[in-house]
Order: structure tokens, then sequence, then C-alpha cells
């Protein structure tokens, strides 16, 4: 597999990219959904603070993901796609990556409205990106829970098509994003 | 009969001196301002520095930097009126497992020993929290001015106390994974001579 996208497919960064952050996005519905449950305590202190490492985590590969895209080939969407599709296939895309800068930047302001300044797993501290300041802290709350059930369902229609692209129009659109497969022949006829 | 004499006199100067001394104070009397004066803690909570401090903490202190074998220090801290700016974490502190004050509602800081340091003053008492009783040393700069025709001191330093030698962490917050061992300490103070 090539390092860099070409125009058929998603190269090792960009697969690398994408699988990570998919994987570490369930790791943070893990931890905010173990935490929620929880009284205030050390366990919930330790969930939440890995929490945050992790959503800093994500917005760093995000960035790095975007410059990627910005110096590599995007594969094209298949030509089968009516224009509708193509339109609300960009359009999932888009928010996708808003929602990648979106929740982690929406739960570290949060963070620094509350009065808990974040920290990258111990290793450094991250400036307080507003002052302390409790409405604000709980219109953030309000907004970062909400953003992650919007993230939800972008994902879920986002795999749907995926999976739809893969077994019903059995293209090579989901094919293209997996490591391991061969795509040089492009979409069957 | 004239040694007789001289050491009478000598003995009337030695218990008028001893007398005297615990009635006139040598050294002025001061008392904290409170609503100019902050006492303040930090520590490190998931990697990152978070502040505290506390609101009511009433200072007594006899004090002359030319008198300081007179010197006296009381501090008394209202472990209630502790305030990081967060409820919920200030409900843990005040719980059981950290500062537990509804059973030990004050600290303090006793010191009667000083001593002139490169960059000021260092007080050597006694320091009880959370009913644990350790030597502390607590390095301070002292100055005095006159406002408005009365003596002000103003009183300023910072230590750090490690906060399981006073059981200050309990049950789950004894690892000091997620709150620091580390606590530090500043105050700066105004007090009022009386």
């Amino acid at each position: 597999m090539a390092i860099l996208n070409t125009k058929r497919r998603w190269g090792a960064v960009s697969q690398l990219l994408h699988w990570l952050i998919v994987a570490l996005i369930i790791v943070q519905v893990t931890l905010a959904s173990m935490a929620d449950d929880l009284p205030s305590g050390m366990k919930k202190l330790s969930l939440l603070a890995r929490h945050k490492s992790v959503g800093i985590t994500i917005l760093m590969l995000a960035i790095l993901r975007l410059l990627w895209r910005w110096m590599n080939p995007t594969p094209a969407l298949p030509q089968t796609l009516r224009s509708w599709e193509q339109s609300l296939a960009r359009l999932t895309h888009v928010l996708l990556y808003v929602l990648l800068f979106a929740m982690p930047l929406s739960g570290w302001t949060m963070s620094s409205a509350r009065g808990f300044p974040v920290s990258w797993f111990g290793f450094f501290q991250l400036p307080d990106l507003v002052p302390k300041n409790k409405s604000l802290y709980e219109a953030l709350l309000m907004t970062h829970s909400t953003l992650a059930w919007v993230l939800g369902a972008v994902v879920a229609l986002h795999v749907a098509a995926a999976l739809k692209h893969h077994f019903m129009l059995k293209d090579d659109v989901l094919r293209r994003m997996l490591p391991f497969t061969n795509t040089t022949q492009g979409p069957k006829t | 009969m004239r040694t007789v004499l001289l050491i009478t006199a000598a003995a009337m100067v030695i218990v008028a001196h001893a007398a005297d001394a615990p009635q006139v104070p040598q050294v002025p009397h001061y008392a904290l301002d409170q609503s100019k004066s902050t006492l303040a803690f930090s520590f490190v909570q998931a990697g990152a520095q978070n502040q505290g401090r506390f609101t009511r903490f009433p200072v007594n202190f006899d004090f002359s930097p030319d008198n300081l074998a007179a010197g006296h220090l009381e501090v008394v801290v209202e472990m209630g009126s502790l305030d990081t700016g967060d409820q919920e974490r200030d409900d843990t502190l005040r719980g059981a497992d950290m500062f537990a004050v509804t059973k030990f509602p004050q600290s303090h800081f006793t010191a009667t020993q000083f001593a002139k340091t490169a960059t000021g003053f260092e007080a050597v008492g006694k320091l009880t929290l959370r009913g644990v009783t350790r030597d502390a040393r607590v390095p301070f700069s002292f100055r005095t001015a006159t406002e408005n025709g009365m003596t002000v001191g103003y009183m300023n330093g910072k230590t750090s106390i490690k906060r399981l030698d006073y059981g200050v962490g309990q049950g789950d917050w004894k690892s000091t994974e997620w709150v620091g061992a580390d606590v530090g300490v500043s105050f700066a103070l105004r007090l009022t001579a009386h």
C-alpha cells in the first residue's frame, strides 16, 4: 500500500489517521459514559482526565489529517452517484471534519470555563481558552453533549453509506479505506 | 555592708526587670485585615495546576525585626472557608477523606522562634492540620508602613507542604497519581498594629 493517497485509494497515512481516530472516539464515548454515572471522586476525576487527554490527541490528529488531506489527492467519488448523493457525501465529510475540531475544542473551552485546566496525560498543561465562567461552562457542557449526539448521527450516516457502497452498490468506496484489500481493479462492472 | 547593698540593689534590678518583662510588650501587636489579605494554595490535579484560597484565617502577630526573640505568631485557618471556585471540588475537599472539616474545623500555625534570613525572616513553629501536628518552617518578608496615621505590616511568603504528612487524602485520595503530594501555600497579609 502506498504511503500517499492516489486518485483511486487512500494511502497508508490517511488510513492510519482515519482508523486511529475511530478507535479514539470509541475510547472517548466509553470514558465519558463511565464518568457520567459516577459521583464526584477520584475515579471520576481520573476518567475525565483521560477523556480530556484523548480529546486533545484527537484534536492533534485532526489537524494532521486536514494538513495531510491538503497535501494529497483525494480519491474521487464514484461516478455512479447522483448529484444529490455526491452533495450529501461531501456534506457528511465536511460535518465529520468540523465535529473532529468542535468536539475537543468545546470540551477544552468547557474545562477552562469550569476552572479545571487541561493537561495532556500529565506531560504538559494546556493554556485556558477562556476565563472561569459558570454560565459559559453550563452552556458549553450542553454544547459538548449535543455535539456528541450530532457526531453519533453523522457517523451512523457515514457508516451506513460505506456499508451500502460495499454490499449494495458493490463498489470500492469502503475497500479503499481498508488496508490489505486490493482495489487496483477499480469498481467492478 | 557595701557588698550587701550592692547585692540587694542588683537583686532589685533583676526582680524589677523580671516583673516588667511579661507586662510591657516589647514589640507591636498586629491583627489581620481580613479583607485585604490572601491565603492561597495550589495543587496539581490531573497534571494541571489548580488554585484555591481560604477566606477566614485570623492572624495574631507580635513582631519586631529588632526583637525577634519576643516574636509570636498565631494563625488559625477556618478550614470550612476554603474556596477553589468549584462547588463540587470544595465539597470533596471539605469531606472526611480530605480536610474533614466537621471533625477538624480549624488548622493552626503557631511560631515563637524567628530568624533572619538572606531574603527576610523565617518562622519556626508547629502546624496542626487535620489533627496532625508537625514542625514547620515558613519563610516570609515583613515591612511596615504608616497609612492614615496607623501602623500596618505587610507579611508575604510562600512555602510548600506534603499533604499526606497530615493525612489530607484518605482512601482513594492517598494516591498522588491524580492529586499531587505537594501543596503550595502562599500568603499576602495586611496586618494592623493595635
